[in-house]
């Protein structure tokens, strides 16, 4: 299961292919990382699929506008092929078609190997897992943690701001600029909020012998067991594949050039 | 007791936070020991919390500040220390349950220490589960912090201290944010402990009637952050009593001659009802909060309502103020329905009054948020500023009146957030928790505004843990449990229903606990 995967690993097993795939610019390539991520997403992670979706169609909007704007505006070089369709004045071509296509596969990859991670990894193991594997200093990491204990009591200060300041008929904000400017009058009360919260937390975590200091104990022991090491080189090899069906095809392509057997 | 040698020395010591600020200690001289309980008193500001890092040796090393004089533990000078082992021997509980964890669960937050301490992992679990035994928390140890009541916050706080096995505890005002009966428990807990482990014991309360039992010393501070007193709690409550409340010192009631209550003025009844509120449902995150609700509120009523951390009674709060929108059930104020006002006209005759005053300040000086409120209504200039000139000089703002409002003291925020509420004079005055961690000449000066307010015909409800209170200046009283209104009549019916009021995790108020004691002597 991959929830119980060690974080470190599983960032790099999610970075490495989201990286390597922004070589390929056809369409046979990330459609395959994209089905093998699916895969993952919805049989071997116990996520909540309607959370899930409720996170992945908007983003999904995003990463289809963005091909939409490629296919209209594409690069000469990839502009080729015959013209398919018109569209007010531009003349839409195969190749602008295809490179499109590709885009969006890229960036639905991208945003479901992100929420593949979100989704599965618990903040707190992942820090600690950073420290232990990545060297990331103490000091960084319980400051990172503890930090992030104070998000759900930012949002409910945010809220109380915005009440107190209804009352005394500061509400509704309307226009562009009174909106910047309301949100001035939110920042300094919170900033002041946040520093002298974290003055409190960080005298706090000190007068429990709390130095800084990389010698310590662990409770929580963070290990890279095997199967890490074989989430990571499924990724890699599904990824060759992909690569590898792509150049017997033919359609395989790489920042613009054709590859073929 | 004192025959062994202090664990704390203090040689004519002061501490300033910059060289040519008044300092916040001054020449102070005093020796702390081992197994003693000691009370600190002294109002905001006197440099109570100040002294407690010192003695920590995280100032003033942690914010630069400046020291003369000694400051010896066991002996030798704290400075002298390695970074680390005085934080371990000298443990410190704070007081506010939300910002002294780093870690989401409890388990871990405990184990944050042991690491610190480097203690090998194979007897952590052992230890952790012990400290968690004595706090009385051992079903929680999975549990998420946040998720836990502030009583118990402030267990896991002690739990996480015990765990270094100190040789002397600090407890900054562990109780403030606590309702009365965690509160007690909290103080029974500590106690206990206290007297097993005999560690030495350093108090700072503002609210100590249940502490001075224990205690077997006093020390008090003035306004300078010097020493006033240091004697027994017996010796300096009775002998120095004028002299600790000039000093804004709040002392145990038992002390005090009894004040004659203001006798709850019921007798000049009004007919007509300001809010009415009917089969009142609230959710938040699919949980059920307010569960059912219907009562109603006279005119002229000064009104409280009250119940543990968590009932709901800040929702409810929101409610009548249109703050929140109810999933069922009407809300009338003045005889109209809460969804059929303008905003613009609602708080001009609603003011809210929100337990942290900062958030209501919205202008650069506090003349300008006096005035904020008018210029709004469409005030003249002259009327405006006659009339925030006698806001100004009715709260004891005047000479304050071209500072930044993030500038003043927690007294004068508190009354400058009830001056903005009043540019027209609202039917309705709401508050949330109002005197909240606030010393004793602030409460009684603020308590004096409000009531002054209340005959004037503003009718008053408020939110509060603080059952002396409501006995004196209350003829309506509202008790919250789980999201229901489990009470609805005056203080003095309520006092009278002992089972309800150990349900509802309620205290009555210290007149009727001596008279109680009284009688049983």
């Amino acid at each position: 299961m991959i929830h119980s995967l060690n974080p470190t690993m599983k960032a790099i097993t999610i970075i490495m292919p989201a990286i390597l795939l922004s070589f390929s610019f056809d369409i046979i390539t990330p459609a395959i990382m994209f089905i093998y991520i699916l895969i993952l997403t919805f049989f071997f992670s116990k996520l909540n699929i309607k959370k899930w979706l409720f996170y992945f169609i908007p983003m999904s909007f995003f990463a289809l506008g963005l091909a939409w704007m490629t296919m209209l505006y594409t690069d000469g070089r990839y502009a080729t092929g015959p013209i398919i369709f018109s569209f007010l004045s531009f003349d839409i071509r195969m190749g602008s078609i295809i490179v499109s296509i590709s885009l969006a596969l890229r960036s639905l990859c991208f945003i479901g190997l992100s929420l593949l991670f979100a989704f599965t990894t618990d903040p707190t193991k992942f820090m600690l897992s950073l420290m232990q594997q990545a060297r990331l200093s103490p000091k960084l990491t319980y400051g990172i943690l503890a930090g992030y204990r104070f998000v759900p009591t930012f949002r409910h200060e945010l809220d109380m701001l915005k009440k107190a300041h209804r009352i005394r008929g500061f509400g509704h904000a309307k226009g562009w600029r009174n909106l910047v400017e309301q949100m001035k009058q939110y920042f300094i009360p919170l900033l002041a909020g946040a520093i002298r919260k974290a003055e409190r937390v960080a005298i706090a975590m000190e007068s429990k012998g709390f130095t800084g200091s990389k010698e310590r104990t662990y409770y929580t022991v963070m290990k890279i067991k095997f199967t890490d090491y074989l989430f990571l080189s499924i990724m890699l090899i599904i990824l060759i594949i992909a690569y590898y069906v792509s150049y017997r095809l033919g359609t395989l392509n790489i920042f613009g050039h054709r590859i073929t057997p | 007791m004192k025959n062994h040698q202090p664990i704390f020395e203090l040689d004519s010591f002061s501490f300033s936070f910059d060289k040519h600020d008044e300092p916040s200690l001054n020449n102070v001289s005093f020796s702390l020991y081992a197994e003693e309980v000691t009370l600190l008193l002294g109002a905001s500001g006197s440099g109570k919390s100040t002294l407690t890092l010192c003695l920590n040796g995280l100032y003033p090393e942690a914010i630069d500040g400046f020291t003369s004089g000694d400051l010896l533990y066991k002996g030798r000078s704290i400075s002298s220390y390695p970074k680390g082992v005085i934080n371990q021997e000298i443990g410190i509980v704070f007081q506010d349950p939300e910002s002294q964890f780093c870690m989401v669960r409890v388990e871990d937050e405990l184990a944050f220490v042991l690491e610190n301490l480097s203690i090998p992992r194979s007897q952590m679990k052992q230890r952790i589960e012990h400290v968690l035994d004595i706090v009385g928390l051992s079903q929680y140890k999975k549990h998420n912090i946040h998720q836990l009541s502030g009583g118990q916050k402030q267990k896991v706080a002690l739990a996480s201290i015990l765990l270094m096995d100190p040789q002397y505890l600090i407890l900054d005002e562990p109780t403030a944010n606590l309702d009365p009966i965690s509160s007690i428990e909290f103080i029974e807990t500590i106690m206990r402990i206290q007297k097993e482990r005999r560690f030495g014991l350093l108090v700072i309360e503002h609210e100590i009637d249940d502490w001075e039992t224990y205690a077997h010393r006093l020390i008090a501070l003035n306004k300078k952050g010097e020493i006033l007193l240091d004697s027994t709690p017996k010796e300096g409550f009775i002998n120095h009593l004028q002299e600790l409340r000039s000093n804004r010192i709040r002392v145990p009631k038992r002390y005090v001659n009894r004040e004659i209550a203001r006798p709850p003025s019921s007798e000049k009844e009004n007919k007509e009802v300001i809010v009415n509120l009917k089969n009142i449902q609230f959710n938040y995150k699919n949980k059920q909060i307010l569960n059912e609700l219907s009562f109603l509120i006279k005119k002229g009523r000064f009104c409280a309502i009250v119940g543990e951390n968590g009932a709901g009674k800040s929702t409810l709060l929101q409610l009548i103020a249109k703050l929140n929108k109810p999933v069922s059930g009407s809300i009338d104020f003045l005889n109209i329905p809460l969804s059929d006002w303008h905003e613009n006209e609602l708080y001009k005759k609603i003011g809210y009054v929100f337990q942290n005053p900062e958030h209501q300040f919205i202008n650069q000086t506090v003349y300008d948020e006096v005035c904020f409120g008018m210029k709004l209504s469409g005030y003249s200039r002259v009327e405006t500023e006659r009339m925030a000139h006698q806001l100004l000089t009715d709260f004891d703002l005047l000479s304050d009146k071209w500072k930044n409002p993030f500038s003043l003291s927690g007294g004068q925020k508190r009354r400058l957030s009830v001056a903005t509420m009043l540019h027209s004079t609202p039917d309705l005055l709401l508050f949330d928790e109002p005197t909240f961690g606030q010393d004793a000449y602030t409460i009684s000066q603020f308590m004096r505004i409000v009531m002054q307010l209340n005959e004037k015909g503003t009718t008053i409800v408020f939110v509060t843990h603080d059952m002396d209170l409501v006995d004196s200046y209350c003829n309506h009283v509202l008790v919250m449990q789980e999201g229901n209104i489990v009470y609805n009549g005056t203080p003095k019916e309520l006092w009278r229903r002992t089972e309800l009021l150990e349900r509802a995790r309620l205290r009555i108020p210290y007149r009727l606990r001596s008279m109680n004691e009284e009688m049983t002597v």
